[in-house]
């Protein structure tokens, strides 16, 4: 089987068993990879209502077909897991070079279950696996373990481990990967802290066939040339990321004070000139990857920052900046590195402290319950809550559950101010703007999730996706089309792109990664005689085995909504005027599930499973 | 006939770190052109090969709290306005 080593690992920390199971070709075809298959095989193998935080509930590691290949962002990997977060299933996609080294060591997935006796960790060579003490490493940062472990072995390896937030389960806790990529969402740092499982080592040797090296040769070197020179990607190249932190103000998406407004006062100290000209340390990438998108910072004074330690990308900027009105550069870059070290959700936490903010500006939590003043934009009290999170000291605790359980313990209203869909914190781009997105938080299997759906700006323009039918623009503030565009984009870029895998930027319009170029990828690498259309379809069959997974977890329509806070109307900045109340992402709702095939109640009836060969589930 | 052309982490190289350009003009086209001769080699970064708004940028024409997408260069401007030029969000 090309693109494949055609073998799962199948440990289990509890029992101390490892095993392998063969990696069937149909089943492959059927899911591509990736979060395809940790869907597959967590709808089949977990029991369902298990507590995520359960021996009973697995983490699954999926690598796909084009994780072998050095080619944008493709030597990635998928984390996939019931979500202690959100009760629902819950995929984070992790770059780096996590999805290479696995199939390295012979192995497309590693499914975990179980809880060891005692801390562990994983080493994972070519012929070889081992469950090794980890009693030293507990209670260490991921940077800390990252300078231990890369003792074991020389260069090539990667280390994926929790932080201290892992370990005393924090509910956003995420994995860190050589402490610069990160599984960042959904809690799956707690999923692992909750088996005793501190860090997986990797390092192999295994080749992976390739069914026409020269033909993924050759599309690599044309995708990388028009990379490099049609400027499609010269911003992302040169500001990462931040080069959405200005724009997205000037449009008023820029989640500010908790979503209270859209647009912020110190803008000129954070945008991505701002951040260019004051802390950046240059940038790293993906291998294989010209765009090099991910910026790395450093600073001295008043806080030290490392570059080793990666840097805050436009997500982390936004979270733990307007939304908690922090202005400094400097100490925003210091919170992200917090969060990378105790292994923290950034955007997870920063909303989470946005929300503690309110609760301490509405007199729901005094000083007192904080411990701490905790007014708005104080570096200092916002540095000690991360660490307070992370550890559960104090007010910490209660916030270290995310900020759905956190406002049902607090109550006196603050449901009102927790901004969740799902129990997901919503990400660094307000839905009142782009009506697009709004329906995708609503629906997005995991939650509020800003990666589930192409954003509606890129649909501005003429002939945006012509192979996905998009030639007409649509704007942003518009509600008409987006339904179905959701729910295209939300197979094309939410899914497949985490199955094959692939990174996200490079497949955004104008960006050379069509959907065409995506499947001739796959068909060089597999073999196979794949379509667009057969392609396109994977992408719906994995999303509705999805929504089969929350359902079974009893989600359904009820659960697809945005906070009240949607339905107030913006007062300044580009989107002024602009809300969603419920009967607006109502009318959307309705039209979304009739494109997909679900009932009224979300769904999904017979006739559509029987078309994406679900029946039998 | 003035308007303010401000540049948003956009072509920060070409313009040699300037932020905002005072130019004048009627509509779009004339703008870029004559931006042009204060920027030399924008135009080629701004436009694409079929002489249309290169897609990986976006023109937004600000009239005080309105803001509107230029998808053609015929696009009129009036006095006083501003045009912001600035990146296509894609995502986070």
């Amino acid at each position: 089987m090309y693109g494949f080593q055609g073998t799962m690992l199948v440990i289990d920390l509890g029992e101390g068993k490892v095993l392998t199971e063969d990696l069937d070709e149909r089943f492959a075809r059927n899911y591509i990879g990736g979060v395809g298959f940790g869907v597959r095989l967590l709808y089949d193998r977990l029991t369902p209502r298990v507590d995520p935080l359960s021996p009973e509930n697995m983490l699954v590691f999926a690598s796909g077909p084009l994780s072998a290949l050095g080619f944008m962002g493709s030597t990635g990997i998928s984390v996939v897991s019931k979500s202690p977060l959100t009760g629902l299933i819950g995929d984070s996609d992790l770059r780096g070079s996590f999805g290479r080294n696995l199939k390295s060591c012979g192995y497309d997935v590693l499914i975990i279950s179980g809880k060891a006796k005692s801390p562990v960790y994983l080493e994972l060579t070519d012929g070889a696996v081992e469950i090794r003490d980890a009693a030293d490493l507990w209670g260490k940062t991921t940077a800390e373990v990252q300078s231990t472990l890369s003792h074991v072995n020389e260069k090539g390896l990667s280390i994926l481990s929790i932080g201290p937030a892992g370990e005393h389960l924090v509910k956003y806790a995420c994995i860190s990967g050589d402490v610069r990529f990160f599984a960042g969402r959904l809690g799956m740092g707690a999923v692992m802290g909750a088996k005793n499982l501190k860090a997986i080592v990797m390092k192999g040797g295994k080749e992976t066939p390739i069914a026409d090296p020269q033909g993924m040769k050759d599309l690599i070197k044309q995708v990388h040339y028009e990379v490099l020179h049609d400027g499609s990607c010269d911003t992302l190249s040169k500001y990462g990321t931040w080069n959405n932190i200005g724009p997205s103000n000037l449009k008023g998406t820029l989640p500010t004070k908790n979503f209270q407004r859209t647009t912020f006062e110190k803008i000129d100290q954070i945008d991505g000139e701002a951040m260019l000209n004051s802390i950046s340390a240059g940038d790293r990438t993906c291998p294989g990857c010209p765009i090099g998108c991910r910026r790395v910072v450093k600073g001295e004074q008043p806080y030290r920052v490392l570059p080793e330690y990666g840097g805050p990308q436009y997500e982390s900027v936004a979270a733990l900046g307007p939304t908690v009105l922090l202005g400094d550069a400097l100490a925003i870059a210091k919170a992200n590195e917090l969060c990378n070290l105790y292994g923290l959700d950034t955007i997870s936490t920063g909303v989470t402290i946005a929300f503690a903010m309110e609760c301490r500006e509405k007199g729901v939590l005094t000083p007192k319950d904080l411990g701490m003043d905790l007014k708005w934009g104080d570096p200092e009290d916002i540095l000690q809550l991360i660490r307070m999170i992370a550890f559960r000291e104090g007010a910490g605790d209660v916030l270290a559950d995310g900020v759905r359980r956190a406002s049902e313990k607090i109550g006196k209203g603050s449901e009102e101010w927790a901004m969740h869909v799902k129990g997901l914190e919503i990400p660094m781009h307000d839905p009142r703007g782009k009506k697009g997105i709004a329906l995708a938080y609503a629906t997005a299997l995991k939650g509020a999730d800003h990666e589930s759906a192409m954003h509606d700006d890129v649909f501005e323009r003429e002939n945006a996706l012509p192979e996905l039918g998009y030639v007409k623009p649509m704007g942003r503030k518009e509600y008409q089309g987006k339904p179905l565009l959701v729910k295209k984009t939300q197979e094309l870029w939410g899914i497949l792109s985490d199955a094959l895998p692939i990174c996200k930027f490079p497949m955004a319009p104008p960006r050379p990664l069509t959907p065409g170029r995506l499947v001739s990828a796959l068909r060089l690498v597999t073999g196979w005689d794949v379509s667009l259309e057969e392609f396109l379809r994977v992408g719906e069959r994995i999303f509705n085995l999805g929504r089969l997974f929350n359902v079974r977890e009893g989600a359904d329509r009820t659960l697809d909504v945005l906070p009240d806070r949607f339905s107030e109307a913006l007062q300044e900045g580009g989107s002024a005027g602009e809300m969603i109340t419920r009967k607006d992402l109502e009318r959307m709702l309705d039209e979304y599930y009739n494109y997909r095939g679900w009932t009224k109640d979300g769904v999904p009836k017979e006739e559509t499973l029987i078309r994406l060969d679900l029946k039998n589930h | 006939m003035a308007v303010t052309v401000r540049f948003l982490t956009a072509f920060q190289d070409l313009t040699l770190s300037k932020k905002l350009f005072l130019v004048e003009g009627k509509r779009l086209d004339q703008i870029i052109d004559e931006l042009e001769t204060q920027i030399p080699g924008l135009k080629e970064k701004l436009l694409d090969s079929e002489g249309k708004p290169h897609p990986a940028y976006q023109m937004i024409h600000v009239k005080g709290n309105i803001q509107e997408l230029c998808s053609k260069l015929d696009c009129p401007i009036g006095d006083g306005d501003e045009i912001v030029i600035t990146s296509l969000i894609s995502g986070g």
